[in-house]
């Protein structure tokens, strides 16, 4: 099954965040809990945890892009 | 790739902020977690901890540092300290930290809902110690005689930067009122443990870290917090600069050879991280 991984909204005021690196590449796998990618904010670089585990599929967004909050960054290939 | 030094990089869990969310959406409270966009938000939240925020979620001082909202104050919830101690309940605390926004219109600044928090806290959860990060109060001893008379575990009072910034970070506080809460609630009610913290990163300098030093030590205070100053937004008081973790490893050894008898100091350090930590090390025999 196709599990779609979004840009989690890390503040109240936010709208959208900068994915400033992937911890993971097409093809590798990632188990839940494990970081997938990172998200630049006001304060911190934020370490997003994948919400299941499985293959990625797919990269939708580039080093750099600003995505807003909901957009969809990768598909995961679920285990299950 | 980030411009963001390496020790700034933190863990973020959606589900698990997500569930203590929904938990406080519930009981209809606040969080300092949340209205302060708390970096440590998912590292504590993924322990089922959170530092609950009351008497509303505006507050009636613009400090410069600080991420919650100044505007008009909301009505007092006289549910919200049964709501507290539900949640702390829920959460499965065992060290509840409660905070609030500022409240200058209120006569006694909250101090009576601080204290019926706590109250509550102890009817339902009577094992549990409750730790208060007050506000000045407007350093009145009347309204800390109220918080003191319901025997917090620990009350923290944060002094927040050096006295030279006020001006520039906490406009409408005083250096020497918040060490004269400090000072008082000592003075009061010795057995109650006394904590305060401030921010680096602000511009101060070595000299007036130390004197700050001198001068909450000199007011008894017995826990500290040391953490990084992170701007909320470009609209608040300007980054000076990052301090590195062997920094704050510095201030760490030269608060305790001051005297204080636990200090957490790190970049990521906040007033309520892992307070239970600080609680259980101050109360440990030498």
């Amino acid at each position: 099954m196709k599990i779609e991984v979004t840009m989690p909204r890390m503040a109240p005021e936010m709208n959208s965040g900068v994915l400033c690196a992937w911890l993971k590449g097409e093809g590798d796998r990632v188990q839940k809990g494990e970081a997938l990618f990172e998200v630049e904010t006001e304060k911190v670089v934020l370490q997003v945890e994948a919400e299941c585990g499985g293959t990625v599929a797919r990269l939708l967004a580039d080093e750099g892009d600003e995505v807003p909050v909901g957009g969809v960054v990768a598909v995961l290939e679920d285990e299950r | 790739m980030s411009a963001r030094p390496e020790w700034l990089k933190v863990r973020f869990s959606r589900e698990a902020v997500g569930e203590v969310a929904g938990l406080m959406s519930r009981y209809g409270l606040n969080t300092v977690c949340r209205e302060a966009n708390c970096p440590n938000r998912g590292e504590c939240c993924a322990k089922r901890t959170a530092t609950f925020l009351i008497l509303g979620g505006n507050c009636t001082r613009n400090c410069r540092f600080c991420n919650i909202a100044c505007g008009a104050p909301e009505a007092v919830d006289p549910e919200e300290p049964e709501n507290v101690a539900r949640a702390a309940r829920e959460l499965g605390l065992r060290h509840v930290v409660v905070t609030s926004v500022t409240r200058d219109d209120l006569p006694d600044g909250g101090a009576a809902h601080f204290a019926r928090t706590i109250e509550a806290i102890r009817a339902m959860l009577p094992d549990a110690t409750v730790e208060v990060l007050i506000p000045d109060l407007k350093g009145d001893p009347a309204s800390l005689d109220i918080v003191l008379a319901a025997r917090p575990d620990v009350l923290n009072h944060n002094v927040e930067t050096v006295e030279a910034l006020y001006a520039a970070v906490r406009p409408q506080a005083k250096y020497e009122r918040s060490l004269a809460v400090l000072r008082y609630c000592k003075d009061a009610a010795p057995d109650v443990l006394t904590k305060t913290g401030f921010m680096v990163g602000l511009g101060e300098t070595d000299g007036q870290i130390e004197r700050l030093l001198d001068d909450v030590r000199t007011a008894g205070c017995d826990l500290l917090t040391i953490g990084q100053y992170l701007p909320p937004t470009k609209a608040h008081a300007p980054l000076h600069r990052y301090v590195s973790p062997e920094e704050f490893d510095r201030y760490r050894d030269l608060a305790l050879a001051k005297g204080f008898r636990y200090v957490a100091s790190a970049p990521l350090a906040r007033s309520s991280y892992r307070a239970q930590e600080a609680l259980e090390a101050a109360r440990r025999p030498e």
